[in-house]
């Protein structure tokens, strides 16, 4: 799910980008330095909209660094525990499938997947009902839930099931 | 351990008596999970427990060194000693307690309107190739762009949903709905446990938003 958020962060400058651009070039630090990361409490920091307030710069002592508190505002994607959201297939195998929902990639285990889907192998792997009306394979479209989250230094992954009302797949890429 | 859990949390023990119990607990404890630290797993215990003062003093020091596996442990043995084994719970949906108040939930329709923009202006930065744009930033514009698509204008869909608010329905859980693009008020409550207790309350006012709804769905 997407968040606005506001955030703050203490940015260290070189004295080298002192000057008529010092704001400039703070805030493209920030840009470097935020965009792209993620953590467990805000998720994934999609883009930064805005810059709320740029604090008075402290000299540290020993270099001449100068640190300045920012605070900004950025659109956030962090996934919830009882979120629904729709993910695109990315793999399927035996022990289940791979999809992704923007940043973040999420498992389906066999087990949470409908007992009347079976696994078929071949060419495309993929979960298939027994009268064969319903099928996931690759780059089909899902709606799950997700049950559960792991945040690493660089990624979120997720556990989700489609064992529950109303989900499963939505699109599938064969009849579109 | 359960045992141990079980004999520490009776009601009406005097607090000299829990203090020394729960130190020689908390060594055996470490001894067992030594890699942890001591900080911050919370342990939710049951409420039917911590009704006397000492119990609640035992409990906070058991928050204070239990880990991960003790701390269940001593649930289980309470459990099997005191309260019946309750249902699961559905997973519901808790986005307030987790994330700081000045966080606003955004539909991906909104969300889409916003990366749009910025996109916009990253065209003109990325003629600098020191700049590059984070792979996070196109994997969630291509995210908003296949799920906010679902209504034609994004304004009127939150002004309708605005309507559920004075039902009790708080900016997550209209999100959830935003997003899931549901049909009946079947799939709403499906989608949406935390819903299910406001049930009677909110399905008359769920199905006049629902099919105001339909009329906004963009034909694909």
């Amino acid at each position: 799910m997407f968040f606005h958020i506001t955030l703050e962060r203490n940015m260290q400058l070189h004295p080298r980008h002192f000057g008529r651009n010092l704001r400039e070039n703070l805030i493209a630090k920030l840009m470097k330095d935020v965009e792209g990361t993620c953590s467990g409490r805000h998720g994934f920091v999609v883009a930064i909209t805005g810059i709320e307030n740029v604090g008075k710069g402290l000299i540290r002592d020993g270099t001449g660094f100068v640190t300045f508190p920012v605070k900004y505002r950025c659109v956030v994607f962090r996934p919830f525990k009882g979120q629904i959201l729709e993910a695109v297939v990315t793999m399927v195998n035996k022990m289940g499938f791979f999809a992704e929902a923007g940043p973040v990639q999420i498992f389906v285990s066999n087990h949470l997947i409908p007992d009347d889907m079976e696994f078929q192998s071949g060419d495309m792997p993929n979960y298939t009902t027994s009268d064969g009306s319903v099928k996931i394979q690759k780059d089909s479209e899902v709606r799950l839930k997700l049950i559960g989250t792991r945040v690493d230094a660089t990624e979120i992954f997720c556990i989700g099931t489609i064992k529950d009302d109303f989900l499963g797949v939505i699109n599938d890429p064969t009849t579109a | 351990m359960a045992e141990k859990g079980g004999k520490l949390l009776p009601k009406g023990t005097k607090s000299s008596l829990t203090s020394s119990h729960s130190s020689l607990g908390s060594s055996k404890r470490k001894e067992n999970c030594p890699t942890k630290s001591k900080k911050g797993r919370k342990v939710q215990f049951d409420s039917s427990i911590g009704s006397t003062k000492s119990a609640d003093k035992t409990e906070s020091m058991f928050d204070k060194v239990n880990l991960g596996k003790g701390g269940k442990e001593d649930k289980t043995g309470n459990a099997a000693k005191k309260t019946p084994v309750k249902d699961p719970q559905p997973l519901e949906l808790k986005i307030e307690q987790e994330l700081p108040e000045c966080a606003k939930c955004m539909m991906d329709a909104e969300a889409l309107h916003i990366l749009q923009g910025i996109q916009d202006q990253m065209v003109i930065l990325s003629e600098d190739p020191s700049i590059k744009i984070p792979i996070s930033f196109d994997r969630g514009l291509q995210y908003a762009k296949s799920t906010g698509n679902h209504y034609t204008d994004y304004q009127s869909v939150r002004s309708i949903l605005e309507k559920l608010k004075k039902d009790g329905v708080n900016e997550g859980e209209l999100c959830v709905i935003a997003n899931a693009c549901p049909e009946t008020a079947d799939e709403v409550f499906a989608l949406v446990p935390s819903l299910k207790a406001k049930r009677s309350k909110l399905i008359e006012p769920l199905k006049g938003v629902l099919s105001e709804l339909v009329k906004l769905k963009q034909s694909s």
